[in-house]
């Protein structure tokens, strides 16, 4: 497509507001990147082609947005209507011209002097509804700001920071409804999903992802025990919508404590699980759990990819997943049944998956007092970071991760607001810490289609265009460009700071623009003339 | 304020350890288990971190010290803190003073004659102590204050018991036909860092690598054939006695 159309898009769209129509058809409009995963599919895709495997190698620095930071930051950018939003740790909100990393605003949080969050004070990003921006705090708030300048219009309380509830996922807006996670699995928190009116904050509906005595799923927790009110399974990381099913499809973290089940025996559900909800009623749909009764700390926190496609010749609704625990599963998106599954990468804690797609354990993997050797590693195979769906190569990528942890049990006593995780593990053993790849696998039959191999495990997600280029980032610093069917190494820059986040590209002034926030700066890429 | 002053504070406000029963010396080990095991060892007698059995701990052995330093973890070191309660620091103390009862005598050899040891058996041609010395080999300036005697006297006999991954040799061929050894400072995906045997800092793209490994093993040889009892005993204590000089706690700084 000529620059000239993108000019006029771009252009047409400046005075517009983000809607939940907009965001259904983001297909649309790829100059723009609307939401977390840039679809409600969560194919993390982009329809841009001016930058592609024949130009990549003349991809050079746009700008770079330095923040004053030492927390990672793990923000995915939007980009809507002329103006990037970016999080900034750990939970600020600002607003820069997407053409030269200049800043239009800053929201800057005060933020209460103790926090407990797992793994650092991070945010994913925020959510663009209206002309509004949203942002999870990690003091537990959601907050809505006005997209023109940063001033707040309400911030409400989500959860009590005091007994481990923190927030870092990148709400998602759906309908006129803010959706948001909460984190606390190291805490003992009892994990849920809430909506959000998105005008006035009020909260409509709440799901909580474990079920009270009584209600379904209750049976998976010991009776007459308080375990479920210490449980876990939090919702840290952005689902998925499907707008026609008017579902929403989100990941649940671990069971609490993490490496000791012994309070808890039974499945725990909705733990580690797939939870389909209405959208307008939080009501449970389906679910799919992929680790019964977890004891190594194996969340369902990955995006859920959505694809319509051909499923032994019948059209079907599917949802692709490659879980922490080694395993890529595809499911039927309306009923949660299991259609396959197969390990992505080493993993030795399970002899497979049984037709319903349970794991079958193998004896002696659970954490031992002494420690147990367990591919893969605490943080899994692969985790938080996004994969990418093409319709293009009809290809599902993603960072993976070949590495083991000794997992050690020992204590599980609770008391508010401290960690309940019943031992600490050796999560990087010093000297055998594992490697990382990028791989593409046909989701429908598992098959590694390529591999594009890192010496370091990545913690960045991966982004496909429609230039037939997979976008990608190392722990090393290093962010590349591979050719989306083969895996060839197009391109590649050393930013020098760590990359944990998530790709994205978007146009700006007429120009396709790639940008992923590395060390503590957002960098944009464009080509050079 | 300095920690010192912060620490003396302490003590005069918390006192005793309140924690003191059997059931919560037992709590106590649950918590070291699980938290400080990894260094300390299963038994606290010592691996990367310090022998904590001797009942005498550097960083200072009051109950008000190991609160602090539990809790808060010691700068400058590996030592990290604990996110717990106080009461749950106080059984992890309870639990170390525990231990003391079954302490034995720290290492019985004489630090000047260990110095004489390591001069004489050509230990500063790879190891530097206090600017003097070889650079190819771990700095031991500090190195009492980081491993514990049972450490060292390991790293002594066996130097492939723990090889720190700084220490793994890189043995590699250019394309155009040189061959290098040394030992690993940084590696990515695409390129590598190390010192040569000549103490050169060398960097290269893998890409221009004909030849390129990485052994996992000390290159210091073993001192156990050549090394006498007291030797060995002199040479421990002397390295034990590496260390930086102690703050007085007159002397903080204002920062």
């Amino acid at each position: 497509m000529t620059q000239f159309i993108w000019i006029i898009l771009t252009a047409s769209c400046m005075t517009a507001q983000v809607t939940s129509e907009r965001i259904s058809n983001a297909d649309r409009e790829p100059g723009n990147w609307m939401t977390y995963s840039g679809n409600y599919q969560g194919w993390r895709h982009s329809a841009l082609d001016q930058i592609n495997r024949e130009n990549a190698g003349h991809l050079k620095v746009k700008w770079v947005y330095q923040m004053p930071t030492t927390i990672f930051v793990e923000t995915t950018p939007l980009v809507a209507d002329g103006v990037m939003y970016v999080t900034e740790p750990p939970s600020n909100v600002v607003a820069l011209d997407p053409a030269t990393g200049r800043q239009f605003w800053r929201y800057r949080r005060e933020l209460p002097p103790k926090i407990n969050v797992c793994c650092g004070q991070v945010n994913r990003g925020v959510a663009l509804l209206g002309d509004r921006v949203f942002i999870g705090t990690v003091d537990a708030h959601l907050v809505s700001l006005d997209a023109k300048t940063g001033a707040v219009l309400w911030d409400v309380t989500v959860a009590d920071y005091k007994t481990g509830h923190s927030i870092t996922v990148a709400p998602l807006a759906v309908k006129d409804m803010i959706v948001c996670g909460i984190s606390g699995g190291e805490y003992g928190v009892r994990g849920f999903l809430d909506a959000y009116d998105a005008k006035t904050g009020k909260r409509r509906w709440r799901f909580w992802t474990i079920p009270e005595p009584g209600q379904a799923g209750s049976e998976t927790w010991p009776h007459g025990s308080a375990a479920w009110k210490t449980g876990g399974a939090p919702t840290w990381v952005t689902g998925s919508f499907d707008p026609e099913q008017n579902l929403l499809i989100w990941g649940t973290g671990n069971p609490s404590p993490d490496w000791n089940g012994d309070s808890r025996p039974g499945d725990n559900l909705y733990s580690d699980s797939a939870i389909a909800l209405d959208a307008d009623t939080g009501t449970l749909k389906w679910h799919f759990q992929f680790v019964p009764h977890d004891v190594h700390d194996w969340d369902a926190v990955q995006v859920p990819v959505l694809v319509d496609d051909e499923w032994n010749g019948q059209r079907r609704k599917l949802v692709y997943w490659a879980h922490r625990n080694g395993f890529a599963y595809v499911l039927d998106r309306q009923t949660g049944q299991f259609l396959r599954g197969g390990a992505f990468a080493t993993q030795t804690w399970a002899k497979g998956l049984d037709v319903n797609g349970k794991p079958i354990k193998l004896p002696n993997t659970d954490p031992s007092a002494e420690g147990t050797y367990i591919f893969p590693g605490v943080q899994g195979a692969t985790n938080w970071y996004s994969p990418s769906y093409s319709p293009q190569t009809k290809l599902f990528y993603l960072a993976a991760w070949e590495n083991k942890s000794v997992y050690r049990k020992g204590e599980q006593q609770y008391s508010p607001g401290n960690r309940y995780i019943g031992s600490v593990p050796l999560i990087d053993l010093p000297d055998d810490p594992g490697t990382g790849a990028i791989r593409a696998l046909n989701p429908k039959t598992g098959e590694r289609v390529w591999e594009y191999k890192l010496l370091t495990k990545p913690w960045a997600g991966v982004l496909s265009t429609a230039g037939k280029l997979v976008f990608g980032g190392s722990d090393e610093g290093y962010f590349f460009a591979l050719d989306a069917e083969t895996g060839k190494e197009m391109w590649r820059m050393n930013t020098g700071g760590i990359i944990r986040a998530n790709p994205v590209t978007f146009m700006s002034e007429g120009k396709q623009t790639v940008a992923v926030a590395a060390g503590s700066g957002i960098f944009a890429f464009e080509l050079t003339q | 304020m300095s920690r010192f002053v912060l620490f003396g504070c302490a003590a005069i406000l918390l006192g005793a350890n309140p924690r003191g029963s059997p059931a919560d010396v037992a709590a106590g080990a649950a918590t070291f288990r699980s938290h400080c095991a990894p260094c300390h060892g299963f038994t606290a007698e010592g691996g990367r971190g310090p022998n904590l059995t001797t009942g005498i701990f550097y960083h200072g052995s009051s109950d008000a010290d190991l609160l602090a330093n539990i809790s808060d973890g010691i700068a400058g070191t590996e030592m990290p803190g604990l996110f717990y309660s106080e009461d749950r620091v106080w059984q992890v103390v309870s639990y170390i003073r525990s231990l003391s009862a079954r302490s034995h005598t720290a290492s019985n050899g004489n630090p000047e004659a260990g110095q004489s040891v390591f001069r004489g058996k050509g230990c500063a041609q790879c190891h530097r102590v206090a600017g003097e010395g070889g650079r190819v080999g771990p700095d031991l300036t500090n190195i009492g204050q980081m491993r514990s005697p049972e450490h060292l006297r390991q790293a002594v006999l066996d130097p492939n018991a723990d090889v720190r991954p700084r220490y793994w040799v890189v043995t590699l061929t250019t394309k155009d036909g040189r061959d290098y050894t040394g030992f690993l400072m940084n590696e990515d995906t695409y390129t590598v860092q190390f010192m040569d045997l000549k103490e050169q800092l060398q960097s290269m793209q893998k890409s221009d690598l004909a030849a390129y490994r990485i052994d996992k093993t000390s290159k210091m040889p073993s001192y156990r054939d050549s090394l006498g009892a007291r030797e060995l005993s002199d040479l421990v204590a002397y390295l034990s006695s590496l260390r930086p000089a102690p703050l007085r706690a007159d002397a903080g700084s204002s920062r």
